[in-house]
């Protein structure tokens, strides 16, 4: 039986609620920012490499205060996190207004922080409390400064219209319901001449029949991707232009891809 | 956050503080100046889900 979209949003965010939990309530510094459990990246999925798992913060916040500019894009890389956004991250420019769609445990926002400087800002809106509460608790222990974090849906950002130069977004948005939605408001808050630079989760073949069904695989990043085709469409139908996705393929997982994609706001 | 607006209808928002600790808004509301949808702020996040997606 099909799902609900709201179905669909209830139990994904039940789900990365219910995983962060324990992580959050640890009185302990010793935060894994980047804990598999955490993330889609679960062991059964493919949606990252088993080197994922649990890079402490205190080792992001070690390399955060030693960090220059300069040096980012190599930590980023070092990090290995989620299906990879470093180039989107490399990519930014001093000064820029930067949105992370689904910003989880915040790492992605600090780094762009970081590269944006202290004429930049960054902003990152997740769905999940337990992940915003997260991402604060963890601003505050790595010290990231001009990030902000709200509450809030990708499909109803509480963002105003042409205030953002950058959207990045790493392997979320294959957990909507409504993406084209998603690639709808990204447009909408994205200022003319912005980018939408993100990575996600795709199937270079056929999505196989039956799995949209199945919660577990949702969250798993798996169930809610879909064609990289079908994905770069609905891009281009939301008012995007110059859409380009360099794709990895998954080892061990046939069909499915990491996908880099770019895309410009006229 | 100056850019920050009601997810809804993207109207602009009036603040409310109820709380306040080291420059930051614990609890307060934020109302949309034009539906009046109210957005709750607790523990310091400003919850902006849709209504009929909040707990």
């Amino acid at each position: 039986m099909a799902l609900s979209p709201d179905e669909i949003r209830s139990q994904v965010s039940a789900s990365y609620g219910a995983r962060v939990r324990p992580t959050l309530e640890a009185s302990s510094d010793l935060i894994p920012l980047i804990d598999a459990s955490a993330s889609c990246c679960s062991a059964e999925s493919s949606c990252c490499g088993s080197d994922a798992a649990d890079v402490d913060i205190t080792n992001i916040a070690r390399l955060y205060a030693d960090t220059d500019i300069t040096d980012l894009p190599a930590t980023v890389t070092d990090v290995a996190f989620g299906c990879g956004n470093p180039t989107a991250i490399a990519a930014l420019q001093p000064g820029e207004v930067v949105l992370d769609l689904g910003s989880g445990g915040g790492i992605d926002c600090f780094l762009a922080a970081k590269m944006v400087g202290p004429d930049g800002r960054v902003y990152g809106v997740d769905m999940t409390p337990e992940m915003v509460a997260l991402a604060r608790k963890n601003a505050a222990t790595v010290g990231a400064t001009g990030v902000e974090f709200r509450l809030g849906e990708i499909e109803h950002l509480p963002i105003d219209s042409g205030s953002v130069d950058v959207i990045i977004s790493n392997c979320v948005i294959n957990l909507s319901p409504d993406k084209p939605q998603v690639f709808r408001e990204a447009f909408r808050v994205l200022r003319p001449g912005g980018r939408l630079q993100v990575s996600d989760i795709v199937w270079t073949q056929p999505v196989p029949a039956g799995l949209e069904a199945d919660m577990d695989q949702w969250a798993a990043c798996i169930a809610g991707a879909i064609e990289e085709r079908d994905y770069l469409a609905q891009i281009a139908a939301a008012g995007f232009t110059d859409v380009t996705s360099v794709t990895s393929e998954y080892s061990g997982a046939r069909g499915l891809a990491s996908a880099d994609i770019v895309a410009f706001k006229p | 956050m100056e850019i920050l607006v009601c997810p809804m209808c993207k109207g602009d928002l009036e603040l409310t503080v109820k709380v306040e600790a080291e420059g930051e808004i614990m609890e307060g509301t934020l109302v949309c100046k034009d539906c009046r949808e109210r957005y709750p702020i607790e523990d310091g996040i400003p919850n902006m889900l849709p209504p009929d997606q909040r707990d």
